[in-house]
C-alpha cells in the first residue's frame, strides 16, 4: 500500500489546520510562561526568584519544581541540595541559599493558599534564613507579601 | 592470588565502600519523597518517503514517551531514585539506584542508571529539550534510515547496571568541577559481531546480565564557569571503553567533548563524540569491501551537533540545529552505506509554552545523505515534527 506524496501533504494540511486552531484558542485564553510572573512577586523576592529561574531552567522546565507540591522547607533543602550536586548545575552555595529563600516563600504561599482553601487559620509567615550573620533578619527581608505570587 | 586473580584491589575497593556506608549511617528520620513525570506525544511526518509504511526506515507517525520518577531522600547522605519509562520499546527501567554520599566530592551511585557521558544525557528527557527529537549522535530510533546506520554513536539514554563514583566541587563562587568514573555492564552482541547490537543490549531474551562478564569502564570530567547570574560556560570530556561480544574479543571505545554556553536567554551547545568499534573478520565474505590485513577490523562512527536556543518571548523559543554523522570503515555486503558515508540534518523549530509545564513543539528537518536510498534513489529527505510535551 503506497500513498502519493501529494495525498500525504493534504493530510498534513488538515492536521496543521487543527493545530493552528488549537493555537488560536490557546492564545485567546491567555498563555502563561513556564515560570511565575516576576512582576506579581514582592520586590524582595524577585532577585531570588531570578536566580531560581535562571539556574533551575538550565536542565529542566521550571514547572518541575513549581508544580511539585512540596510545601515542607526541609524537603526543599534536600531537593535543592540534590540539584546543586548535578554536574554542571552552576548552583553555588550562595545560589543555593538564594534559591531556598525563594522556595521558602513559595512554599509558605502554597501553605497559606491551602489553609485558605480549607478555611483553616493561616499558618505563620515563612521562616527565612539570611545569607550570612550580617544580613537583616528574616522578618525584615520577607515581610508578609502584599501581593501573592503566581503560586499555581 | 586466588584463581589466578589479584584480589588486593578488589578487597580494597570493597573495604572503602563498606567504610563509606558506615560513615553515612545516621539516625533514621522521616523519608522525603518526590514524584515527578513527563510525557511527549510526537507526530513525525516524512513526506518524501516513497512508501507510506516507511518503518523500519523511519518512525513515521505517532510516538509516545512518558516517564514517572520517584526520588526518596533517606537522609542528607543517602537517597534513591527510580524512573520508569514507556516508549517505543514498551516499559523500561531507566533508573533504580542509590546515591551514598560521603561528601559533595565523593558519591557512590549503585544500581541501574545512565552512566555519565556527554552533556546531552542530562537533558535526554523529552520535556527537557526544546525539539521533539535528540541530536543525531544520541538518536535512539527517530533518525531516517536508522537500520542502515544501526542508529547513532551512543543512543541516549543508555541505562545500565553498575556503579559510578562521582562528585562535584566549587572553587569560589564561579567555578564548578565535576567528575565521574564508572563500571557498567556495557553493550552486547552475539558471537562474531560486526557491530554493537543495541536491541540485544536492552532485551530480556538473554537476561539482564552481562554477556561477557567484563565491565565497560568510563568517565567524565567537566568544568563550569559562571560568567554572572545569567551566563555560564561548561566544557566537558568523556570516554568509555569495553568489550561487547561473549568472547571479549571485540571492543568499543567512545570518546567525546562538549561545550555548552548560556548567555542570558540564549543557549548554544556544541558536542562531538565518536565510537571506534572493532568487528570480527573471520568470515571475509560477509563484507562489502576487501578486508585489509592491516587495521581492517574496525570502523569509526563520528557524530556532532551544534544548536542554538533563543527565547523570543517568555512563551516562545526558536531553535536551530545542525547535526550529523560520518562513518568510515568496512561494512556488511547488504548495506546501503559505503566505506565512507555521511548524513547531515538541518533543523529549525519552535517551542511554545501553552501552560506551565506544557509545550507545543514544531520543527522541520532537511536530511542530506551521502548515499542514495535503494528504492527511491533519493539522497535528500524532509521531515516534520509536531509534539506536545509536558512535565510535572
Amino acid at each position: 500500500m503506497t500513498a502519493r506524496p501529494t495525498a500525504r501533504f493534504v493530510d498534513l494540511a488538515r492536521a496543521l489546520r487543527v493545530v493552528a486552531g488549537a493555537l488560536v484558542i490557546t492564545a485567546c485564553s491567555g498563555a502563561r510562561t513556564e515560570g511565575l510572573d516576576a512582576n506579581k512577586l514582592p520586590e524582595d523576592v524577585r532577585a531570588d526568584y531570578d536566580i531560581f529561574a535562571r539556574r533551575c531552567s538550565k536542565c529542566h522546565s521550571l514547572a518541575r519544581p513549581l508544580t511539585s507540591g512540596i510545601t515542607d522547607d526541609q524537603q526543599w533543602v534536600m531537593y535543592v541540595n540534590r540539584m546543586r550536586r548535578q554536574p554542571g548545575s552552576g548552583i553555588s552555595y550562595e545560589d543555593q541559599e538564594r534559591i531556598l529563600r525563594f522556595l521558602r516563600y513559595y512554599a509558605a504561599d502554597l501553605r497559606q493558599k491551602e489553609a485558605e482553601r480549607k478555611g483553616a487559620p493561616p499558618p505563620p509567615a515563612p521562616a527565612v534564613v539570611p545569607l550570612d550573620a550580617s544580613a537583616p533578619p528574616a522578618s525584615a527581608v520577607f515581610p508578609e507579601p502584599a501581593t501573592r505570587g503566581d503560586g499555581g | 592470588m586466588i584463581f589466578g586473580l589479584r584480589i588486593g584491589p578488589l578487597v580494597a575497593a570493597v573495604l572503602v565502600f563498606l567504610a563509606a556506608i558506615a560513615a553515612v549511617v545516621e539516625p533514621a528520620r522521616a523519608l522525603e519523597r518526590n514524584f515527578a513525570g513527563s510525557a511527549q506525544l510526537d507526530y513525525h511526518f516524512v513526506p518524501t518517503t516513497k512508501d507510506a509504511k516507511a518503518f523500519p526506515r523511519a518512525f513515521d507517525g505517532f510516538t509516545m514517551e512518558f516517564a514517572g520518577k520517584l526520588a526518596v531522600d533517606f537522609s542528607e547522605k543517602v537517597s534513591a531514585n527510580m524512573k520508569v519509562c514507556y516508549g517505543c520499546h514498551g516499559f523500561e527501567a531507566d533508573m533504580m539506584y542509590f546515591d551514598i554520599r560521603i561528601a559533595d566530592e565523593l558519591n557512590f551511585r549503585v544500581g541501574r542508571f545512565s552512566p555519565s557521558f556527554g552533556a546531552f544525557n542530562l537533558r535526554h528527557d523529552p520535556a527537557n529539550h526544546r525539539l521533539s527529537d535528540k541530536p543525531l549522535p544520541y538518536d535512539m530510533g527517530r533518525m531516517l534510515r536508522m537500520r542502515q546506520w544501526n542508529m547513532s554513536v551512543l543512543p541516549s539514554p543508555f541505562p545500565d547496571n553498575g556503579i559510578e563514583i562521582n562528585g562535584s566541587r566549587f572553587i569560589g563562587q564561579s567555578v564548578q568541577l565535576d567528575y565521574a568514573v564508572y563500571g557498567v555492564t556495557g553493550f552486547k552482541a552475539d558471537a562474531r559481531p560486526l557491530d554493537v547490537d543495541f536491541k540485544l543490549s536492552r532485551s530480556p531474551v538473554t537476561y539482564y546480565v552481562d554477556n561477557n562478564g567484563r565491565p565497560t569502564v568510563g568517565g567524565r570530567a567537566a568544568l563550569t564557569y559562571s560568567l554572572g547570574d545569567s551566563s555560564d560556560v561548561t566544557l566537558g570530556a568523556s570516554g568509555m571503553f569495553g568489550t561487547y561480544d561473549p568472547e571479549n574479543r571485540e571492543t568499543y571505545l567512545i570518546f567525546g567533548g562538549d561545550l555548552s554556553m548560556r548567555f542570558d536567554r540564549t543557549n548554544i551547545r556544541v558536542e562531538y563524540l565518536a565510537r571506534r568499534t572493532t568487528f570480527d573478520t573471520s568470515d571475509r565474505t560477509v563484507f562489502k569491501y576487501v578486508v585489509a590485513d592491516d587495521r581492517g577490523d574496525f570502523f569509526m562512527k563520528h557524530g556532532a551537533y551544534a544548536e542554538i536556543e533563543q527565547a523570543l518571548t517568555s512563551e516562545l523559543d526558536l531553535i536551530g540545529r545542525v547535526d550529523g554523522m560520518y562513518r568510515v570503515g568496512n561494512i556488511e555486503a547488504a548495506s546501503e552505506l559505503a566505506r565512507r558515508s555521511s548524513v547531515i540534518r538541518y533543523t529549525v523549530g519552535t517551542a511554545y509554552a501553552i501552560e506551565r509545564g506544557l509545550r507545543l513543539k514544531f520543527s522541520t528537518e532537511l536530511w542530506d545523505f551521502s548515499d542514495r536510498e535503494i528504492v527511491s534513489g533519493r539522497r535528500v529527505d524532509l521531515g516534520m515534527h509536531a509534539a506536545l510535551a509536558g512535565s510535572f
